[in-house]
């Protein structure tokens, strides 16, 4: 025993000291970061100006953003013009090349961060379970997550590389201002990655050795480490972006002040922030659960069909987790966006870049529909809960009607004899769904109905038991019911009174929607505390169809997000960082919807063909795993992808 | 639980009557009409009375034994709605939002038919039938199949290319209009710059002269049916200092200058409107000044169609550049005409 002890001290020890060593860089170069990154090197294409360094450092600007004074510390923005100096180029479009290497990067990020934040999760539900068999179950599937992402994680990495070798080819202009601004972010983002990669790999390759006592509560706290420097390495990348949305810490010919917070804490970076972590959780359940359909509609055995039905039904639970308020953290940005610069906002919302909004509202509806009907069609896999299927129609008919109110553009596409006869530019009764009093309601009432369709299914094929469910059942109803009016009120009533007003009813409308959602599933779980069980649950024991509604979700979720990652960096319009550093190369003007359409289908494809292959490498280390289980465990469902 | 699927089913079945009535010249066309200003909610409440109408409909049917087969019922709904939306709705809802509109029922009744495999497998069976075509009754419909759908298909493309209209003139092609252009930082007019983020309506003020949202809400007509003006608010009232005088000067530029196009009611459609394409911006619609801030009107109205962006170009407007013919204040005192006639409030970012 009091070797154990040792051994375990000793392995915390060792732990303890990587650990330390794998963020020691990090934590020196802090020291660099707080006293302002030092002192800025020229950017290549103002070299010329060198001999007045001494000069512009005794030099204080005024910062854009923050309207502070401070001592420049940079040189100016480059006025960059249309030739290969700065913009050196290929007989191609550079912006296209660069629009797809960064795509592929950020997907593959966004995976790869999002993975090991399910893994936290389902291992932590693993390690507090009582039920010894879930509780490895939870591991095991923890792990499989984990070394899906293993593969991926290298791919990120070498697209990172491909990124950065296409900005300093294609746009060294640029890319030399705006390293020459975030040098010691760019450092710590690199030093960060070293620690994220060395974390990932103790975390993978100890998971073994670390599976009980005290070691796995170790195992689980480096999963926290892991995601706690994964989410500052997404931080620091959201500050070169948020920066040239919206650029701060520099003055109006963005030359460097010297604050190197300032520049890192633009007003849109916290809502970026936010929105991302939200979206790629949402992004990694959704790639996780289409990884799941996908062994599920391939799987040869009952037993595999049951694994994977229930993989797919804790990634779907864990997207839909984050994806709900998802649309309220986008919510946030925009009012953001607007608050920052008005004419920013309306070519997103009201200008250029309507349009895509359009679509994107389209592909937000098809999320929810796609939910909403995998959880029907989950009903079909537990005895007792076909009562409940024969109201589904109702459900689908108020889903469908916020659905449509959600996606009405305020103006229509049409013919000049169709707007003739319509009169006007916006249609007298369906113009009033096209403003945001109306899609408020209209998404309130989609996400509203995915929270009752989920209650169903928690109640599928459960009976309550308790003394007061009659009470209890009435309580919810009404819940439900004035839930409903509130949202669909407070939208009429947000066409009579100011806009300023009308943007702050959104927090009733949330509040109701949230309310749904928190208490009435808690609730839900009281009142099924006990409950009689009508049936059990028979995984795999679903329908094909409901696999496709997942491969369907994680589709709409990658094309959303190249669609509005796209929309945020045409925001911009002609500038490479906003009213600091004008774009001049031949492409600074904006695609046409059916070209971005194109290309974030093209990007689409790529991923997800790239992310099959990377599927396949996962089943080749375990093909010999179900003998395994089964020789371990008779009579028990075997989990397949015993790698380890 | 039959009592209320009764009173369903005759719901339905008079609904549907009066709307069959009602387009087909039966009874009067406006037996029934869509209410200015509750239209979007109407048309909603209608359409869910229509589905209620329907499910009792069909659980009497069902339980007299006449039951219509589940593929008969997704397929009649989807053509009841495309059926409500081009002959219910007025003004013609344009063939884009239709389609749209068309999919999602679509999808939707997938989804309802497939939501147990009991009623998917009902659903699917007479599809099933005419692909196997086990009877020669079966094996002449898929035959009909075959040959229809590729004619079909042909038609909707000839169809496509082939001249409309009178004379066959070909349509101009459809165009992606942005109808709200972003709006500079800054705007000069007259030789004053004009920040739109933080300018104000001089002549929004209270009794004391100050600038006051609050005030002049308070004092703008009533935003429902027929528009009616507050009590005591009248600003062509003698007597009327202040705010509502600024009105009333604003109103009288309005229908020297404005109203030509604009329309003497503020929606878009004067006398000239017409002439254009597409026609004036419609004030009255919630859309339109409703969700601006009143420095963005101030702009637009002063430099026009050609002080447009150069994104999203073109534009299509012939909006001339006001400042060449009316001065600052005279181009403010319009801006608060436009919004306490329509009964909207300017928008504001606090």
């Amino acid at each position: 025993m009091g070797r154990q002890n040792g051994k375990k001290i000793w392995s915390i020890m060792a732990l303890g000291a990587m650990m330390a060593i794998l963020l020691l860089p990090v934590a020196t170069s802090l020291n660099a970061l707080a006293s302002g990154g030092g002192e800025a090197p020229p950017a290549p294409a103002v070299k010329a100006e060198g001999d007045k360094k001494d000069e512009a450092k005794v030099e204080k600007g005024r910062d854009v953003y923050y309207k502070t004074e401070g001592i420049v510390a940079g040189a100016p923005a480059p006025k960059t013009t249309d030739g290969t100096k700065d913009y050196p180029r290929y007989n191609f479009e550079s912006r296209v090349l660069l629009w797809f290497a960064n795509q592929q990067h950020l997907y593959y990020g966004s995976f790869v961060l999002a993975v090991p934040i399910f893994c936290m999760i389902i291992e932590f539900m693993g390690v507090v379970t009582k039920d010894k068999a879930m509780a490895k179950k939870y591991d095991q599937l923890a792990y499989d997550f984990i070394k899906i992402s293993l593969t991926a994680y290298s791919l990120t990495a070498i697209l990172g590389g491909i990124l950065i070798f296409t900005f300093l080819t294609l746009y060294p202009a640029f890319f030399g201002y705006l390293s020459s601004i975030f040098r010691p972010v760019m450092h710590i983002y690199a030093l960060m990655f070293v620690a994220e990669s060395g974390t990932l790999y103790i975390y993978y390759y100890g998971w073994d050795k670390m599976k009980e006592g005290l070691l796995k509560w170790i195992h689980l706290s480096m999963s926290v480490i892991l995601n706690v420097i994964g989410t500052v390495l997404m931080m620091l990348a959201n500050s070169w972006i948020g920066f040239m949305m919206s650029p701060a810490g520099v003055d109006e010919q963005g030359r460097f002040l010297g604050n190197i917070w300032h520049v890192i804490h633009t007003a849109l970076w916290n809502p970026l922030n936010v929105h991302r972590i939200l979206g790629n959780m949402a992004f990694g359940g959704g790639v996780v659960a289409a990884y799941a359909a996908y062994r599920f509609l391939s799987a040869k055995t009952d037993e595999e069909r049951a694994h994977y039905d229930w993989m797919g039904y804790i990634a779907m639970a864990l997207a839909v987790a984050f994806l709900i308020p998802l649309p309220f953290a986008g919510y946030w940005l925009m009012r953001e966006v607007y608050a920052y610069r008005q004419q920013m906002g309306i070519t997103l919302m009201g200008g250029l870049l309507a349009w895509l909004f359009i679509i994107q509202a389209t592909m937000i509806g098809i999320l929810f529909l796609s939910t909403n009907y995998y959880l029907w069609q989950a009903l079909g896999r537990m005895r007792g809960a076909e009562k409940y299927q024969r109201y589904i129609k109702y459900l689908v008919f108020v889903l469908v009607v916020g659905f449509l109110v959600f996606i009405t553009p305020h103006t229509m596409v049409m013919t000049p004899a169709e707007l003739k006869a319509m009169g006007g530019q916006q249609h007298p009764v369906l113009g009033n769904y096209g403003v945001m009093s109306a899609k408020n309601g209209g998404i309130n009432v989609i996400i509203t109905t995915t929270v009752l369709s989920f209650v169903w299914y928690m109640r599928g094929n459960k009976e309550p038991m308790v003394p007061w469910k009659k009470f209890g059942n009435i309580f919810m109803g009404t819940f439900f019911g004035l839930a409903y009016v509130n949202i669909i009120w407070l939208a009429i009533y947000g066409y009579y009174i100011p806009a300023n007003v009308r943007v702050g009813l959104s927090v009733p409308q949330v509040a109701t929607t949230l309310s749904c959602l928190f208490f009435m599933t808690a609730l839900n779980g009281v009142m099924l505390k006990g409950a009689k069980q009508m049936g059990p649950i028979e995984w795999g024991k679903i329908s094909a169809r409901s696999q496709y509604a997942i491969i369907m979700l994680a589709t709409a979720f990658t094309w959303m997000m190249g669609l509005m990652g796209y929309i945020r960096s045409s925001v911009r319009l002609f500038w490479h960082v906003n009213e600091i550093m004008r774009d001049n190369s031949p492409w600074a003007y904006t695609h046409t919807v059916g070209f971005a359409a194109n290309m974030i289908s093209f990007n689409v494809l790529f991923f997800w063909v790239s992310i099959l292959f990377v599927f396949w490498l996962g089943t080749l280390g375990a093909k010999k795993a179900p003998v395994e289980a089964k020789a371990h465990a008779p009579g028990r469902v075997p989990e397949p992808a015993h790698g380890h | 639980m039959k009592a209320i699927m009764s009173a369903a089913a005759v719901v339905g079945v008079i609904a549907s009557l009066l709307l069959l009535g009602m387009i087909f010249g039966v009874v009067k066309a406006d037996t029934v009409h869509l209410v200015e200003g509750y239209m979007p909610m109407q048309m909603i409440f209608e359409l869910a009375i229509f589905v209620a109408g329907f499910t009792g409909l069909s659980y009497m049917l069902n339980s007299m034994g006449m039951a219509i087969p589940r593929f008969w019922q997704g397929i009649g709904f989807v053509a009841f709605i495309l059926f409500y939306l081009k002959s219910r709705v007025y003004p013609p809802i344009p063939f884009s939002v239709r389609a749209m509109y068309g999919t999602v029922t679509m999808v939707a009744v997938f989804m309802w038919m497939s939501s147990n495999e009991e009623d998917w497998k009902k659903f699917r069976q007479p599809i099933l039938n005419v692909m196997d075509a086990a009877t020669p009754k079966l094996k002449l419909i898929r035959t009909l199949f075959l040959i229809a759908i590729p004619v079909a298909l042909w038609g909707f493309s000839y169809q496509s290319f082939v001249p409309q209209g009178a004379g066959a003139d070909v349509d101009e092609p459809i165009e992606l209009r942005t109808v709200h252009p972003a709006p500079p930082a800054s705007t000069k007019v007259h030789g004053k710059t004009f920040v739109l983020q933080t300018s104000q309506n001089p002549y929004r003020v209270n009794p004391e002269g100050k600038y006051d949202q609050e005030y002049s809400n308070k004092l703008i007509v009533e935003q429902a049916m027929g528009r009616l003006m507050q009590a005591n608010a009248n600003p062509w009232d003698e007597k009327a200092e202040g705010y509502l005088k600024n009105v009333r000067e604003g109103g009288e530029i309005f229908f020297q200058n404005c109203h030509f196009c604009h329309g003497d009611n503020l929606n878009g459609r004067g006398l000239h409107a017409f002439a254009f394409n597409p026609i004036p911006a419609n004030f009255t619609d919630p859309g339109t000044i409703a969700q601006l801030q009143e420095t963005f009107i101030f702009w637009r109205v002063s430099k026009g169609g050609l002080g447009l962006p150069r994104e999203g170009f073109p534009w299509a407007s012939v909006m001339p550049p006001w400042e060449q013919h009316l001065t600052t204040d005279e181009i403010w005192k319009v801006v608060l005409f436009e919004y306490w006639h329509t009964g909207y409030y300017p928008r504001t970012w606090d």
